[in-house]
């Protein structure tokens, strides 16, 4: 054992099964943050710029037919990866297809968060203490975590 | 007798041309998204291999965006909506 290893807090387990170690506190974070993104999906919230860019910043015609279709149809792919959440966050073991639903809404709580804390690239490191950028950190930990665990055996 | 009506269906030019052409979807740097998940929605939404994914999350971290595909507008606009589900800052641009 390497004691400068640091553990890993997802185990890859056969049939492309994956185990969560995750501390409670942390997963019970996702899912309640979880549940409240899923509650202003369809709000016109500043901070959710992010989840729902535009696709022709050009072109507001093509913009327009873009976002009536994109805006509903992200939504309730979002609503759907948040229940898979929620009704997997107990689970001692989740599918493939369950955790890049855990992976794209822990993306998403990151990205909201970030862009109501105006993060940039160099301030990160000098607002520690904030509840929020704490928040902002642990999330991209997790966001790690999940992202090494699917990346194992893909090249 | 009358000569059966010519039928000419006129295609609206402009639709013609847009369909035609070749679509460019970039994707921009932003402070947010953590280097290793760009790298692997790339290797999963568009199936590039480890070694290419990395190379255009690097270039959108160097240079500020990179074209990481390209089709009919269809094809592009689909792909940038994936890549809207995964929450990576996507355009789309004409091929001029």
């Amino acid at each position: 054992m390497n004691p400068f290893r640091r553990k890993r807090l997802i185990r890859v387990l056969p049939d492309d099964r994956f185990e969560i170690l995750f501390p409670e506190p942390i997963t019970a974070m996702l899912a309640e943050y979880g549940r409240q993104l899923g509650q202003i999906l369809d709000d016109d919230d500043p901070g959710l710029r992010r989840l729902f860019p535009s696709a022709y910043p050009d072109d507001p015609d093509l913009d327009a037919a873009y976002t009536i279709l994109a805006r509903s149809e992200l939504a309730d792919a979002r609503r759907a990866e948040i229940a898979v959440l929620n009704d997997t966050v107990d689970a001692e073991s989740v599918s493939r297809d369950e955790l890049l639903s855990w992976m794209r809404v822990t993306n998403d709580l990151r990205l909201v968060l970030g862009t109501r804390l105006d993060v940039s690239e160099d301030d990160l490191e000098d607002e520690e203490g904030s509840p929020a950028h704490e928040v902002y950190h642990v999330l991209g930990l997790v966001l790690d975590e999940i992202v090494a665990a699917l990346s194992s055996g893909l090249d | 007798m009358t000569a059966p009506m010519e039928v000419v269906l006129e295609p609206e030019t402009d639709d013609l041309t847009d369909l035609d052409k070749v679509w460019k979807v970039v994707v921009w740097n932003d402070p947010i998204n953590l280097m290793s998940y760009v790298t692997f929605v790339f290797q999963t939404v568009f199936g590039y291999s480890k070694a290419k994914a990395t190379k255009l999350m690097m270039d959108v971290h160097e240079k500020g965006r990179a074209i990481v595909s390209s089709g009919n507008r269809t094809d592009a606009e689909r792909d940038v909506k994936k890549l809207h589900a995964h929450g990576l800052w996507a355009t789309l641009e004409a091929d001029e």
